[in-house]
């Protein structure tokens, strides 16, 4: 396998288009239940706990770049194989396979179990799963581009639904806020943690570099769109926390749309149902973005086609969404994803990085070496 | 060739879609009876009897409103024996009111509340209430000439008197909220049958979701000022007719108002601030201060109003009243062990490090201590002097 991926010119993409695309993957069915799963950890504090791990996805994000840079266009498949040799680098890309479209399945099933409570409660599950598959397997033989464009358009599209928090703000009651700082570190960065499943969806970065055209604004843009998400983030848990007192919040289970709850328009009393429909918007870019990097890692890993790669997570997908019934086992599904996710998307690159690092700088002073002597 | 078949797949697939799409269940209106309003009553030990009235749309029938009552140990389970009494499929989704008889609040109402929480079905604008009597007789109102559904007669009755500032909006997600805070409990109001008509008695206090008093319209008023998010509406005020003798108009015929013992004074707040601040944390007290901004609509002595010295004169007196009353309020409230304001939120706020339960929050209430002051400012006196 080739570490460098060097596609035609008329499959780049611009790397502005990264702000949107990050943000969007990141923004997905995780926000929904985000405040109350760090409110769990780092009680009225857990806006700080979100804002801080935002940060540190910065961070790691940064610690990417710096890693991608030293390669002339690979992906994450292709640096694993080179630093760690055919075998071991292509299990870890297995691995990673596994992952994407490991969150590829919990994304449209955290998204159907939402549909099913607030709207559908008959709703078989292999429907929904149907159209949501078969809409992402369509937008992904489109290629890289209609991947990233739908992300583009899908945050265009919802834009107008963070202005909606204002009405909940009308509800909200400040002294919860207070006394700021009122948690020890350690539950800080268990909110910290806790909110790492939200801000996952950046590590595609690693997977659709090669496709970028201006590579070296990748940086600028990809920060952008995760202080965008940082902030956006940050906001909804703090009106959370304003909005709910403090027990309901630990027990509702997608406060977001139970904050949605509250709008009333004039001719629509019901403003969640327009809210849960237009997630779709949201998480259908979502499930496109990790199916083309899943279904990437067949073409470059096991020498098929990337093709036949879409249609095998998608069906293996929509089959095994027939063994998940309850609550309880989305809700393991979930948290194995998110453990999962905070290694791969979190801890792994950035060693991985530092290993990229030191080995490119060794190889440069050895060429040095050999030069000077 | 493959384009072509590509072509076709997709086609199909998404005719596919589009007939999955219709899978679902189906809710025609005229198979619906919309529920909207509901009573709970306590039947007996373990035994609470529901009474919905629903709307039903049948082009046939004259009366477009029906009353279903039954009795079951929980919400759902009354549902189901009320769906045996009608003909049509009970629907939770226009749900406007819902009611609790005062036996049943004074036994504790979460149990109910938390089964409308879990309903996603069911909006969080619903206006929660609590019936003088039973339940059931607000629902038996004979309401055929106000053509109007009861439940919807009741959101009305409501979110005028919510709109005009004269109650607390007594929601779902208020209620919740102050529930489920620990420095703070929620207010709904009391319906009451008078004349077949139903109206606002007074408001309910309730110590957790316990039913524990009633508050009249007067001392509604200073809790709407202290509760801060609103304006507070009019409010009439009582006085010795001597203290005003200084700024009484003396002169000429129409001066002479016997009708009154007393001096009678209305304002309209039109704006009000009330900010509730902790001074000493160990000996618990706590600083209200409330200013507001008001017009005065009535006075039923001939004041002079022209003399600026006696509009700060009217204020000052003003002040003192309210200072006493919210003072008389607070310590009433203080009495009953109920926190409808938020004094314990305003304390746990400046509470570090340290958690704060319910029980404990209600221990130290009985200790703390207040300090009132109000500022009154009248800014507009009407269309005369």
């Amino acid at each position: 396998m080739k570490v460098n991926l060097h596609p035609r010119t008329g499959l780049l993409f611009n790397a502005y288009l990264l702000m949107f695309f990050i943000h969007k993957v990141q923004t997905g069915v995780g926000i929904v239940g985000l405040p109350r799963i760090v409110y769990l950890d780092s009680k009225h504090d857990a806006w700080i706990s979100v804002f801080l791990a935002g940060v540190i996805t910065g961070i790691v994000i940064w610690a990417m770049f710096i890693m991608l840079k030293q390669y002339d266009s690979a992906d994450l498949y292709g640096i694993q194989v080179d630093m760690f040799g055919k075998w071991l680098g292509n299990l870890l890309n297995i691995i990673y396979m596994v992952y994407l479209s490991a969150c590829f399945f919990a994304i449209f099933m955290n998204y159907i179990e939402i549909v099913q409570v607030w709207i559908f409660p008959n709703l078989p599950t292999w429907q929904l799963s149907l159209v949501l598959i078969a809409l992402s397997v369509y937008a992904v033989q489109g290629g890289v581009r209609v991947v990233v464009g739908l992300a583009f358009l899908a945050v265009l599209g919802t834009l107008w639904l963070a202005a909606v928090l204002i009405v909940p703000m009308k509800y909200a009651d400040s002294t919860h806020l207070f006394p700021i700082l009122n948690v020890d570190i350690k539950h800080l960065i268990k909110g910290m943690y806790g909110s790492s499943l939200s801000m996952m969806g950046f590590e595609l970065l690693m997977f659709f570099y090669p496709f970028i055209k201006d590579k070296k604004n990748t940086l600028l843009y990809a920060q952008i769109g995760n202080l965008y998400t940082t902030i956006l983030f940050s906001i909804v848990t703090l009106v959370s926390i304003m909005f709910f007192a403090e027990d309901s919040l630990a027990r509702t289970i997608w406060p977001v749309l139970s904050m949605f709850k509250i709008v009333r328009l004039p001719n629509l009393e019901r403003f969640e149902f327009i809210a849960v429909s237009f997630w779709m918007l949201i998480i259908v870019p979502n499930m496109s973005a990790y199916l083309w990097a899943a279904s990437k890692g067949f073409s470059r890993v096991i020498n098929l086609k990337q093709k036949h790669g879409i249609w095998f997570i998608g069906i293996l997908g929509w089959a095994l969404a027939f063994f998940v019934h309850t609550r309880s086992q989305m809700n393991a599904v979930t948290d194995y994803v998110a453990k999962m996710g905070f290694v791969l998307a979190f801890c792994y690159p950035v060693m991985l990085s530092a290993l990229v690092f030191m080995k490119k700088r060794f190889m440069r002073r050895k060429a040095d070496n050999a030069q000077g002597s | 060739m493959l384009k072509v078949r590509k072509r076709i797949f997709f086609t199909v697939l998404i005719f596919g879609i589009l007939f999955v799409s219709g899978c679902v269940e189906q809710k025609q209106l005229e198979k619906l009876a919309l529920v909207t309003a509901a009573g709970y009553d306590l039947e007996k030990k373990n035994v609470i009897r529901g009474t919905v009235v629903v709307h039903q749309f049948d082009p046939m029938a004259q009366n477009i409103t029906r009353m279903i009552s039954t009795t079951a140990n929980t919400s759902k389970g009354l549902r189901q024996g009320q769906n045996l009494k009608s003909n049509q499929k009970l629907v939770t989704g226009q749900m406007r009111c819902v009611i609790y008889s005062k036996e049943l609040a004074k036994k504790g109402v979460i149990q109910l509340v938390d089964a409308l929480n879990r309903d996603s079905t069911v909006g969080n604008m619903v206006y929660l209430t609590v019936a003088d009597g039973s339940a059931k007789e607000i629902m038996d109102v004979d309401n055929t000439n106000t053509k109007i559904s009861l439940g919807t007669y009741i959101y009305n009755l409501i979110k005028q008197n919510v709109e005009s500032e004269q109650i607390l909006s007594p929601t779902l997600q208020e209620f919740n909220h102050n529930y489920y805070d620990i420095g703070r409990d929620p207010v709904l109001p009391v319906l009451k049958v008078q004349n077949q008509d139903v109206i606002i008695k007074a408001l309910a206090l309730f110590k957790d979701d316990r039913y524990v008093a009633e508050l009249g319209a007067k001392q509604h008023f200073y809790l709407k000022i202290l509760s801060d998010r609103y304006k507070a509406g009019t409010h009439e005020l009582g006085f010795k007719r001597s203290d005003f003798e200084k700024i009484r108009m003396k002169k000429g015929e129409h001066s002479i108002r016997d009708v009154y013992n007393k001096l009678f004074i209305d304002i309209d707040n039109i704006n009000s601030h009330a900010k509730l601040k902790m001074i000493d944390k160990k000996t618990l007290k706590f600083m209200v201060e409330v200013k507001l901004d008001s017009r005065l609509l009535e006075s039923t002595e001939p004041l002079d109003f022209s003399n600026p010295s006696s509009v700060k004169f009217i204020e000052k007196k003003l002040n003192l009243a309210m200072e006493k009353d919210i003072k008389g309020l607070l310590k009433y409230f203080q009495k009953l062990g109920v926190d409808p304001v938020g004094i314990g939120n305003e304390y746990k706020a400046h509470l570090r490090g340290k958690n704060l339960s319910k029980k404990e929050w209600r221990e130290l209430y009985k200790r703390a201590s207040f300090e009132v002051h109000v500022k009154n400012r009248i800014v507009k006196t009407g269309v005369i002097d």
